[in-house]
């Protein structure tokens, strides 16, 4: 993709090319991204594809994708660099036994040879054609500590290795960052973001969704499913299926070869969209109970379609 | 945040007033706007956002209406601030040539005046509806309130020495649980369970290089900070000498703890009970704090708190504790917007109501219904029994 022809419809129609539909604000925000190099943070439910735009977009610029997965304990050895002791061990040992020159052992295991490369620096050594897309996934889950490390490595984009000198980027990566919300991001961090909070999908967009992954799929049956989805997530349970499970489902229900939806189909494959004990218990008593009516549940009635 | 239409409508007029010509000095008004209603924009943001206009057709208003909302809002829940006010016609009445960096003064000017017009018009007439002076709206007000302050000074000289030991020893107990929280960090340590291989290699370099100590890391203790604001209106008069023995025990055994009192203002008495002497602190104390026993007003007061200590104080580490009986003469509305204000701050929030412990109390006055939401623990304090469970529920909690 050239950037310098870059549309906001350029953006829309490559990720659809590549399966992922996205609606226009969030094409300009991913374009603008590109255009300002400013890193995109990116919120919304479990399950809404937020991780997934940056996996898209690393295919379709033909980039290297790069994943921080954080957790919490996550430190800046782990996210970044950390020499690689045993093997550094291994040599001044053997230099010893060799009666090697010392200075020289000194240089050479300080090296790039006996450097681990972590998810960060990587991204800045990148040497490819294109800049690499730096995918730093549940930044919610990492502490602190380390969001303050990351502004520090977002903002410059050079690291300093005191045994090396400072490395610095040859192209500044394309950043994502997603957040599940299990706490608030710190406001320095976000105000170096572009923000966007991915909404579950409309009726619309969501059977658009599946048509394009599943394009074998039958008309009547994805517009069920999604018809289903979307009066689920109005429901009380426990944990509202993103479009991950619609996705999950609709390829069950395609190598189960069935055509359409019927109460049975529906509780036997229910475990494609919940994922809770109690909400598939709480599920199948309503049915059970006649309190929810499936026929109705699977119905593509107008106030669905905006 | 809640947003009354009287805001919305005085941070437009604002807005349309100090619009000028070009790109930045209009988004630096719209801003502006925002974070009248309580919106955080930062100025860098406020940059980027003009820098990024450049990339993007305006006259697209969906495009620019994405535009400005990612780089100038940064979470979820200003979205419908955001969007009222750009409903409000803002960019949707206003010409758009305005916003061109190379626009005509004069024409954009004659173009917008009937605009705004119609826009002042509309004003007026939310203002007529409301009664409210303009002035009032001006800036993002507080609703106040001004009952009686009375400026008691209260006698402390009478605290038993039994009792107050009693108290000293459960406060130590409650303050060392809440002071050694284990973090997931790790440190160097003599005794630990994994070999820290950096600090090995570095402290074998004596050796020349042989490894003959090894350095293991532990888990660190992660220092939790404690603030305590509580509650000496009149309807706490039974309680609030304990409560300030509470306050300085707690003070006294824990590093970086802040106490604030309050009633329908809000102070801070840290440095005033950093002292070895709780006599001696309990004079000052009743000499220097105005409105001891006056009304409450528990919302303007963590406003106060909220805006004037919480950035720098509170963290995702501090437990906020409140010792108030939720009697609030103030704006239900705003105590409940600061809660959810400190909530997202803090790590967690814990409240103790002295009259938690009679049988037939409910929290049903208003001020503790719209806390309720936000507390992670709600427990009574009445007693050194009841303090002593708290420390073990603290416990179960840290741990």
């Amino acid at each position: 993709m050239n950037l310098k022809e870059l549309t906001i419809e350029r953006v829309q129609e490559v990720l659809r090319d590549e399966r992922y539909i996205c609606d226009r604000s969030l094409a300009t925000i991913v374009y603008l991204s590109l255009l300002m190099g400013k890193p995109v943070l990116l919120e919304g439910e479990a399950g809404v594809g937020k991780t997934e735009v940056a996996k898209v977009l690393a295919k379709v610029l033909g980039a290297k994708l790069i994943r921080l997965q954080c957790y919490e304990g996550l430190d800046a050895n782990t996210a970044l660099y950390e020499w690689n002791y045993p093997k550094q061990m291994l040599r001044i040992k053997l230099e010893e036994v060799e009666h090697g020159d010392k200075e020289a052992v000194e240089t050479e295991i300080f090296s790039q040879e006996y450097l681990i490369k972590r998810p960060l620096l990587e991204a800045i050594q990148s040497d490819g054609a294109n800049p690499p897309v730096l995918l730093i996934d549940e930044i919610d889950r990492a502490d602190m500590e380390f969001e303050a490390f990351l502004l520090e490595v977002l903002s410059d984009f050079q690291i300093t290795i005191p045994e090396i000198g400072t490395v610095a980027a040859k192209h500044r990566p394309y950043v994502f960052l997603t957040s599940n919300r299990t706490r608030e991001i710190h406001d320095a961090l976000k105000r170096r973001c572009l923000y966007h909070w991915i909404e579950y999908p409309s009726f619309e967009k969501e059977y658009e969704i599946i048509t394009t992954k599943f394009p074998e799929v039958e008309a009547t049956m994805a517009r069920q499913i999604c018809a289903f989805m979307q009066r689920v997530r109005e429901m009380n349970f426990y944990k509202r299926p993103g479009v991950a499970e619609t996705l999950d489902w609709a390829s069950a229900l395609i190598a189960l070869n069935r055509k359409g939806l019927d109460d049975k189909t529906v509780v036997e494959t229910m475990g494609c969209v919940f994922k809770y004990r109690e909400d598939l218990h709480h599920l199948r008593e309503q049915i059970e109970g006649r309190q929810l009516n499936l026929e109705a549940l699977l119905r593509v009635s107008p106030e669905l379609v905006s | 945040m809640e947003v009354t239409p009287e805001a919305i409508a005085a941070a437009v007029h604002r807005f349309s007033s100090v619009r000028g010509h070009g790109t930045l000095p209009n988004l630096m008004a719209f801003a502006r706007a925002l974070k009248q209603l309580g919106v955080k924009v930062s100025l860098s943001q406020v940059i980027d956002a003009s820098r990024s206009v450049e990339f993007v057709d305006v006259a697209r208003k969906s495009d620019f209406r994405a535009l400005l909302r990612s780089n100038l809002i940064s979470q979820k829940e200003d979205f419908p601030i955001f969007d009222c006010f750009w409903r409000e016609q803002v960019y949707e009445r206003v010409p758009m040539e305005s916003l061109e960096i190379e626009g005509t003064p004069t024409e954009s000017r004659a173009q917008e005046g009937g605009d705004e017009e119609g826009l002042e018009e509309a004003i007026a007439e939310t203002m007529a509806n409301n009664d409210v002076p303009l002035e009032d709206l001006e800036e993002f007000s507080i609703p106040t309130y001004s009952p009686q302050e009375l400026l008691n000074h209260k006698d402390f000289s009478e605290m038993g020495v039994e009792e107050s030991r009693a108290i000293a020893r459960a406060i130590l107990l409650i303050a060392t649980k809440i002071a050694t929280q284990i973090s997931r960090r790790k440190k160097r340590a003599r005794k630990g369970n994994a070999v820290d291989p950096r600090w090995t290699m570095r402290n074998n370099m004596k050796y020349g290089g042989e490894i003959i100590d090894l350095v293991n890391r532990k888990r660190r203790i992660k220092k939790t900070k404690v603030v305590l604001l509580c509650d000496v209106s009149g309807s706490m008069d039974c309680y609030s000498r304990f409560l300030i023995q509470f306050m300085y025990g707690l003070q006294n055994e824990l590093w970086g703890v802040e106490t604030f009192v309050f009633s329908t203002s809000l102070s801070r008495i840290t440095h005033l009970i950093r002292t070895k002497d709780i006599t001696n602190a309990l004079e000052k104390i009743s000499a220097s704090i105005l409105g001891w026993s006056g009304g409450t007003n528990i919302g303007r007061s963590l406003h106060a708190f909220n805006r004037n200590f919480a950035p720098s104080m509170v963290t995702h580490r501090t437990i906020v504790v409140i010792i108030s009986d939720g009697w609030d003469r103030g704006d239900v509305s705003l105590l409940e917007r600061e809660m959810q204000d400190l909530k997202r701050r803090c790590k967690k929030i814990i409240w103790l109501n002295p009259l938690l412990a009679s049988e037939n109390y409910e929290p049903l006055c208003k001020g503790m219904q719209a806390a309720l939401p936000y507390l992670d623990l709600f427990l009574s304090v009445h007693n050194v029994d009841s303090l002593i469970a708290l420390g073990r529920t603290l416990q179960k909690m840290v741990a």
